[in-house]
């Protein structure tokens, strides 16, 4: 791959980005959004010969991916939405397991079988987990073309990294559009990972890799050594970006690819004289809490604003504890927030700050309590 | 500046490749650019369209309510479409699908038989590409050279035997309001 | 002296028996790991393990496990050969696991013909969880969630897992042989070995369906379990060769 741009599909940036960083084994079963990342593997990967199965269900897929990560391979799987809640056993049993599964989530609507038009529904599920027990994935969300082929890269090297299981959270929008990007190499080092890969006992104790310990000593150490894990994971690789908050008195939250829209909406109201900012979490897990922590402690007011009745809402709250105001605008799916009707949002928040219409009045149009 | 286009028509008349050509122009001239397809159960039946939007600075939201230019190639497109052109914005419709129609005063309107001039070149499948160049000059931002440069990537090596049909269908098209006016 | 029995080299030194006593699992391990010894493959083989009684395969054999959710089993083990074609693949499941929760993924995995070895233990019940009605559990056959025996009405039929993996395209080798008799183990420690060497000849999916006992949860000695094998379920379980693709060749 060259250094040069092509115009190319989010989901099929996706799946490149996959075959670059080495992904040796596909597992998947069709859903739109998502169903580009698996037709254009099945191709490709035959072609570089390797794996490529067509599996029976998501859950096939996601223990499919399991099975083949377990040997040290690198190996992913793709879904949306309702068919990511089939794989949330899995995932759970990944943490546990400690393994590097990579599983990207294309949101579309929820809940149940919902629809095919983009949201952001399924950030408490990717960040809190729908699994059960005590288990955090890392979460990673684009909000480019371009983003969906650096944070495919960078998911593949974290996942084997903390030997933890991976998601890339895009939504419809990101999987079905185009934009340029460039692929450039897989930027990350190869993990070494023959201290607990399977490969067939040869030459040393056999290994098994599970998550039942039938003592009460061993699981509850365990359940602490998985947070201490999760601890390092937040110091190292929190990541976000930020535009304009240093003077800003209104800091507009997103995450994926309303990022876009927020940005654009913050250089309108720059435009009309108003002091905003930007703040766009990069990994949703581990969450920038002290990086929002710190700009509430300078009085800075957060409006998040996502496609979803207020799921990161709930993480911006916790990080600012109460040191700044929080308010929130939202549309539940469908139709994006336009730039437009963000301004107008932002406006009436501003208008209400100062006093020139009622905090209650704004309240009932724009924020969501919970 | 943001420019946002959408292009529209029914299944099979390639408005997707159309798009994928225009975007392909405005990246090759530099710019940044989204492509954005409807997509899913409404591909099934009815018609397609995808949305186009080129910015000199990062490009905001992919998909918008009202837009800049609609071109469009079949009736229905231009039933709907109309209604979501911007004011002052421009319509451009191919004559020979579309009634000629004004339902709105505030917008402009462009008609050209795209639908025939594809059928003189022997083939009804160029009527999206001779749409392109009907749009270049329609719309000022829309670079000829470079679309033809759009039809040469989108095309590929493999169908590389197709660049004069799809250049002559460019030509014409961009020549079709010319010789009107 | 000659020593004419010993444990196998691919069972670990240092195990404790879990199971109940009476149990054919002991005895189905046990030729599992004597295979291995034969074939020589212990070092290469990967195995991803179930959920049931089965689970503790990997207390016992000294080979690498990786462990699956319930049911799961077969979807894993396909996940290992694909990323690992030169290991050794096998699974170990209860029919709860296989034929029940797993009855998806284990029939896809035949019908892809993965180059797998599966072993399903069919005793007709959930043992692990205290004896309840699973899928192979026979009609009339009482149960704590049957009580009064298995009917149509409420239950229907059970299934006949080995016959069914036979009919599948992608299935090398599906036998199924029972535990009860010394003549028995000894057949079904050849199904043992064929289902692995069609795996090691990379024809296709290999099955063996093993009749056992749960002496526990059917309320018998293990005797009269034994008894119960070769009475009740051969004639509804057939023994036999259902599938095997080497035949005539």
């Amino acid at each position: 791959m060259t250094e040069e741009k092509v115009l190319i599909k989010g989901n099929y940036a996706i799946a490149q980005a996959a075959i670059n960083a080495g992904c040796q084994c596909y597992f998947g079963y069709p859903i739109t959004p998502q169903t580009e990342i698996g037709e254009y593997l099945s191709g490709k990967m035959q072609e570089l010969g390797r794996a490529y199965v067509c599996a029976e269900s998501e859950l096939g897929a996601i223990n499919m991916v399991m099975g083949a990560v377990a040997t040290g391979v690198k190996a992913m799987t793709s879904s949306s939405s309702c068919a990511v809640s089939l794989m949330q056993e899995a995932l759970s049993y990944a943490a546990s397991d400690e393994l590097p599964v990579v599983l990207v989530n294309v949101m579309r609507t929820g809940p149940g079988l919902g629809y095919i038009y983009p949201a952001q529904g399924d950030y408490n599920q990717a960040v809190y987990g729908g699994g059960n027990g005590d288990y955090k994935l890392i979460v990673l969300a684009p909000s480019t073309v371009q983003e969906c082929v650096d944070l495919t890269y960078r998911a593949f090297y974290l996942a084997q990294k903390y030997r933890n299981p991976t998601m890339i959270l895009a939504d419809g929008l990101l999987g079905q559009m185009m934009e340029p990007a460039s692929f450039g190499e897989y930027p990350y080092p190869e993990v070494d990972v023959s201290s607990w890969a399977l490969t067939g006992a040869k030459g040393r104790p056999a290994r098994t890799i599970y998550s039942v310990a039938t003592e009460e000593k061993k699981q509850i150490q365990h359940i602490y050594d998985l947070h201490k894990k999760f601890e390092v994971i937040a110091e190292n690789e929190t990541s976000y970006e930020e535009f304009n908050t240093e003077d800003a008195e209104f800091i507009l939250v997103a995450f994926g690819s309303m990022t876009r829209n927020i940005k654009a909406a913050m250089n309108v109201l720059r435009a009309q004289g108003k002091k905003v900012g930007c703040f766009r979490p990069i990994t949703l897990s581990p969450f920038p809490y002290k990086n929002i922590k710190a700009l509430a402690e300078k009085g800075k007011d957060m409006i998040v604003v996502e496609m979803n009745m207020g799921q990161m809402l709930k993480d911006v709250k916790y990080a600012v504890e109460g040191k700044s105001q929080v308010s929130f605008v939202n549309r539940p799916c469908g139709e994006w927030l336009s730039v437009e009707e963000i301004v107008a949002a932002v406006n009436e928040i501003i208008a209400a700050k100062e006093g020139s219409i009622s905090g209650k009045e704004m309240e009932s149009r724009y924020a969501t309590s919970i | 500046m943001e420019t946002n286009f959408i292009i529209a028509g029914f299944g099979g008349q390639g408005v997707l490749l159309a798009g994928t050509v225009l975007a392909n122009a405005f990246m090759l001239q530099g710019k940044n650019v989204t492509w954005y397809p409807c997509y899913g159960a409404e591909m099934r039946g009815g018609t397609v369209n995808c949305e186009i939007v080129v910015s000199d600075t990062e490009v905001s939201s992919v998909h918008k309510q009202d837009t800049d230019y609609a071109l469009v190639l079949n009736q229905q497109s231009f039933d709907r479409f109309v209604q979501r052109v911007k004011k002052g914005g421009t319509i451009i419709a191919n004559s020979t699908l579309v009634e000629k129609t004004k339902p709105r005063y505030d917008i402009h309107y462009v008609f050209a038989p795209m639908g025939e001039i594809a059928n003189s070149l022997g083939t009804s499948k160029v009527t999206n590409v001779v749409s392109l160049g009907v749009l270049s000059s329609a719309c000022e931002i829309v670079s000829k050279e470079f679309l033809a440069k759009g039809v040469e990537k989108v095309l590929g090596e493999k169908k590389r035997d197709l660049l004069p049909l799809n250049n002559k269908a460019l030509a014409l098209g961009a020549e079709a309001l010319l010789q009107k006016a | 002296m000659q020593q004419v029995f010993s444990i196998p080299k691919s069972m670990k030194k240092d195990f404790k028996y879990t199971f109940c006593p009476g149990c054919d699992h002991g005895i189905a391990i046990r030729l599992v790991a004597e295979v291995i010894d034969e074939l020589g493959i212990r070092e290469d083989i990967i195995s991803s393990t179930s959920v049931g009684c089965s689970v503790f395969l990997y207390d016992f054999l000294d080979v690498d496990c990786v462990e699956a959710p319930h049911g799961r089993a077969l979807a894993s083990a396909t996940g290992v050969k694909r990323a690992r074609p030169d290991k050794i693949v096998f699974t170990y499941s209860g029919d709860g696991d296989f034929a029940s929760i797993g009855l998806a993924e284990s029939m896809h995995t035949a019908l892809r013909g993965e180059r797998v070895t599966s072993f399903c233990i069919n005793n007709t019940t959930y043992g692990m969880t205290g004896g309840q009605l699973g899928p192979t559990t026979m009609m009339g056959q009482v149960t704590t969630t049957s009580p009064t025996g298995r009917n149509r009405e409420y239950y229907g039929y059970p299934i006949k897992v080995a016959e069914h993996i036979a009919l599948c395209d992608g299935t090398a080798y599906s036998a199924r042989v029972a535990l009860d008799s010394i003549p028995h183990i000894n057949e079904a420690k050849k199904a043992i070995k064929k289902a692995f060497q069609v795996q090691l000849d990379g024809l296709g999916f290999g099955f063996v369906e093993i009749l056992s006992s749960c002496p526990t949860n059917w309320h018998l000695s293990p005797e009269g379990a034994h008894k119960r094998i070769r009475e009740e379920m051969i004639p509804v379980f057939p023994l036999g060769v259902f599938k095997d693709i080497t035949e005539n060749k």
